[in-house]
Parts: C-alpha cells; structure tokens; sequence
C-alpha cells in the first residue's frame, strides 16, 4: 500500500516519444497515452506472449532486446526487437490470436497498452488515436515491403 | 502450437456452483458490515455517474487529480444549487408534513375500506368474516402503538444512518482521483504470464460494473419520467416527484416495487376520494410501468451488462433475498455479475496448463538470476 502512495508523488516520465508509434504526438498527448500504460519487467528467456493465445495488448520495448519467434524455434528468431520497437501489435487491431512467441533475449523492460484502452482511446480521442493507427498502418505497410521484396516480387 | 489453444473455454457446473456460493458467501458477510456496504455502494453509484465527465476531462489533457476536483466541485454544486432552490418550498411545507402524512394515510385507509365494503358486498364469505371490521380494528391498533413501538427506532436508525451516507461523496472522490493508480497497484502485483489475463479480468469486471449502475441510473430515469407522465395524465400531485421516488424505491426487487405501488395508491386516493376509478389506474399504470421494466427497459439497460439467463436471474434474486434480506435483494446482482467474471477467468487461468508452466518457467528464471553468486 505504501508503494501505490509513493508511485503517485514520483510519477516516473518514461522516454515514449523514443517509440515510433508516438513520435509525432504532443507532449500533452504523451502524457494522456502514458496514464494508460503498464510497466512491465522480464528476465532473459522468459515468454512474454505465446503463439496461438488470445492477444490483449500492445508492447513497447523500453530496454532489452526481445526475439519474435516460432513456438519452439526461439535459436531462429524472425525479428530481433531493441528499444523504441513495439509488437504484438495485431492483437489490438483485430484480437485475433498471437501469430509468434515474443521471447526475451535479455533482460527486458516493456510498456503495455492494452486493447480495451486503446479501444476506448479510439472512440473519445480521436487524435491520439488516428496517430497511432496511422503509425501502425505504417509499420504494417513497411513489412508488408520487405516481405515481398525478400520473395523478390515487385508491389 | 500449443495444444491448450484453439478452443474457447466455458465455465462448467463446478465453476458454476462456486460462483453462487461465493455470490452467498459475500452477500452474508455483507449483510454484517452494511453500515459500511451501504454508504460504499452510494459511493461506487456516485463514481459511475460521474466517470464520464472525469474521463472527459483527463482525455482533454487535465489531470486525473484536478479533473476530479472539477467533477466533484461541479457536483457538489449543483447539489448545493438544487438544495438552495428547493430549500424554500420545504421550508413552507415542512410544517404541513405531519398532518399531509396523515390525510394521505387517511386517504389510503378510506380507499382500502371502500374496497373491502365492496368485495363485502359481493361475496359472502367476507362479509361473514368481517374483513372490513377487522382491518379497521388492525389499522387502528398499529396506529394507536406507532409512535411508542416504531417511532423512537425509526428516528435512531436515521440518526445512525445519515453520518454513513455522508461518507459516500468522500467514498466516490477518492475512487474518481485514486481509482486508476489503484488498478496498476494491483495489476503490477500479478505474475507476467497471467498479466495479459488479468489485465481482461480488470476490464470486464470495470465494464461489467459500470454497465450495471449506469443502466441502474438510466433504467431509474425511464422509469421515473413513465411514472411522472402516467400519474400526470391520471391528474395525480406532484407526479414527478413520486415517479423518481417510486423508481429508486423499485432499486429494491420485489420489496421496493410494492412500497411504491402502496405511495402511488396513498396519493392517488386522497387526491380523488370520491373517485376510485383514478386509484385502479394509477394499480394500472403501476402494473404497465412494471412489465415495461422487466421486458423492455430492463433488457435494453441493466440486462445488457450482465448476460445472465432470466431463469438464474430470478432464482439468484430469492436466494439474496434468503441469504441476506433487503441489501441481499438489492446486491445479489452486481455481487453475482463481478463474481462470475472472476470465476470464469480463475477457471481460465488454472484450467490452462500452459499458462503455469510458463509461470514456473519465469520464477526458475529469476530464482537463476537471484542465486547465481551462491553456488
């Protein structure tokens, strides 16, 4: 109890603006997201989501390095994530379930936004909101580029 | 792939029976501590009405802290500003209370007598009976021993009481202010592979709560304005007053519903003594006002937030009320809403093996991270 008092006094002000998700919103919108996110930490080796499960949340990697992978396949990652990244991202946009494991590589510090949240940010801020989305869609299309062009076939 | 994935769970009767008794079991340790239970459910009432705004406000970019003490500034004055207004009109009337009181009792006795003489007349059986006589005798009685047997509790009772609903603005600010640090106080507690689920279960419960008081406030309203417009028409007095009165009455099941018909009828009856025609309707308009809860407003309100079979609901109402009387009649709903969301997702939790390995898994990890230098 005595920690949940001394939380509020020192709100700590992490480095959100370093993620590419909220780099273009201002300082005032920064701190309306950051009410909303959960701070979380992770030992090396340690699953942050699996394959298959129901996806709740959005991840932002604040520090560490995190490993998208197969279930089972962690020594052959498909994306290697360092701080400013952020996955997990679908499950957000349409809760279908987790298409990869999300595994640390290292100790690990992470904010979470979580879908509900961010569902609610869309229907009574729609700023913040069209922000993110649109950094999304993004990121999306930039993946969506480099899949295609790593199977050698023009867009 | 895991092999837990791909289905959807559902809760199974063990689950099922837990969560009944768990609705039982904190419906009696509630009856114990009312005083306190009371004042809280004001208190969480008063923060789901004024979430909106405050959540509005915070959106704007306000801070929690001072859309609170806007919300709650601007709350307090429109009460102040609704006593301010009202308090001359009570002060004329407050006078009068006493002896309005007694012409409507009047009122409703005479009606009650005019009827039995009726059915007297009609049927045999009572006129033998002397059901008129008797109740008359009855009343009588009651009335003659209220103020030495029920008077000097009633007035203890509200003097008791009254102090503990004042805890329940200061109760609703500190929810508004505090509520949100409080549920990352709690969800920073939780082990990170139940996290995303629990960050679900706190949301559903949230959604689940605020669904149930706020179709509460909207079904009181949609009632209160048929009430006020049915009585209205019939020409009964002060028709709004004892719309919003007869629906938050009605917050009771069963019970709530019957003291308001009774206070719809005292009224009516005193206003038009002479004809009873205007009583039967506003029995009518009751009655209708009823029906169109239970089957329309109802389900487009409070219903919606639940999810709960009409069947269970119904049982679950006689079983608060066996259990914990008045307040079990009133809680079993929101007790049994919150508590079927925590089960459902307790059973989810432990009824997926997956989900605890990987827990034992991150404990192994840190336990390697603590005891690397001992060894």
């Amino acid at each position: 109890m005595f920690k949940f008092f001394q939380a509020r006094r020192g709100d700590e002000n992490p480095p959100l603006r370093s993620c590419c998700l909220f780099s273009a919103l201002p300082a005032r919108d920064i701190q309306i997201v950051q009410g909303f996110l959960h701070a979380r930490h992770y030992q090396a080796g340690e699953v942050i989501f699996d394959e298959g499960e129901e996806g709740q949340a959005l991840y932002i990697l604040m520090s560490g390095q995190v490993g998208i992978c197969r279930q089972g396949a962690e020594n052959t990652p498909l994306a290697m994530l360092g701080p400013g990244d952020f996955f997990g991202e679908m499950a957000i946009l349409d809760g279908a379930p987790r298409m990869a494991q999300a595994r640390a590589r290292s100790p690990v510090e992470v904010l979470v936004l979580f879908r509900g949240d961010f569902l609610n940010l869309m229907d009574d801020h729609a700023r913040i909101a069209s922000h993110i989305a649109l950094e999304l869609a993004r990121q999306l299309g930039d993946r969506l580029r480099r899949t295609v062009n790593a199977q050698g076939v023009q867009p | 792939m895991n092999e837990a994935r791909g289905y959807r769970y559902r809760s199974g009767p063990l689950v099922w029976a837990l969560v009944i008794a768990g609705t039982c079991l904190v419906l009696f340790l509630f009856q114990k501590i009312l005083w306190l239970v009371l004042p809280f459910l004001l208190a969480v009432v008063i923060y789901y009405l004024l979430l909106p705004m405050q959540e509005h406000l915070v959106l704007r970019g306000v801070s929690r802290a001072h859309a609170t003490n806007l919300v709650s500034l601007g709350a307090f004055g429109v009460l102040v500003g609704g006593m301010a207004l009202a308090f001359p009109w009570l002060a004329a009337h407050a006078v009068g209370w006493q002896e309005s009181a007694m012409r409507y009792l009047q009122g409703g006795l005479f009606f009650v007598v005019q009827a039995l003489y009726q059915l007297e007349g009609r049927f045999d059986m009572l006129a033998d009976a002397h059901v008129s006589t008797e109740f008359v005798r009855q009343v009588a009685e009651l009335i003659d021993s209220f103020a030495s047997k029920y008077l000097g509790p009633l007035a203890v009772g509200v003097a008791a009481w009254t102090p503990l609903f004042l805890l329940s603005p200061f109760i609703a600010y500190f929810m508004l202010r505090d509520g949100s640090a409080f549920r990352h106080f709690l969800i920073r507690a939780v082990p990170n592979a139940f996290f995303e689920r629990t960050l679900y279960l706190f949301d559903q419960v949230d959604r689940t709560a605020r669904l149930y008081f706020q179709g509460l406030l909207a079904l009181t309203l949609l009632d209160a304005l048929c009430l006020a417009a049915g009585l209205w028409w019939l020409g009964v007095s002060a028709p709004l007053l004892l719309g919003v009165v007869t629906a938050v009455l009605a917050w009771i099941p069963y019970v709530g519903s019957v003291l308001g018909c009774l206070l719809v009828v005292l009224v009516a009856a005193t206003d038009f003594p002479e004809v009873p025609q205007v009583a039967y309707g506003a029995i009518a308009l009751f009655i209708v006002v009823r029906i169109l809860d239970d089957f329309l407003f109802m389900p487009m309100t409070v219903g919606r937030s639940l999810k709960l079979h009409p069947l269970l609901t119904v049982v679950m109402i006689f079983v608060g009320g066996a259990v914990a009387g008045i307040s079990g009649l009133m809680l079993v709903l929101p007790v049994l809403g919150v508590i079927m969301v925590l089960g459902e997702t307790i059973g989810q939790v432990l009824d997926d093996p997956r989900l605890m390995a990987r827990h034992l898994h991150a404990r192994q990890l840190r336990q390697a991270v603590v005891s690397r230098d001992l060894y």
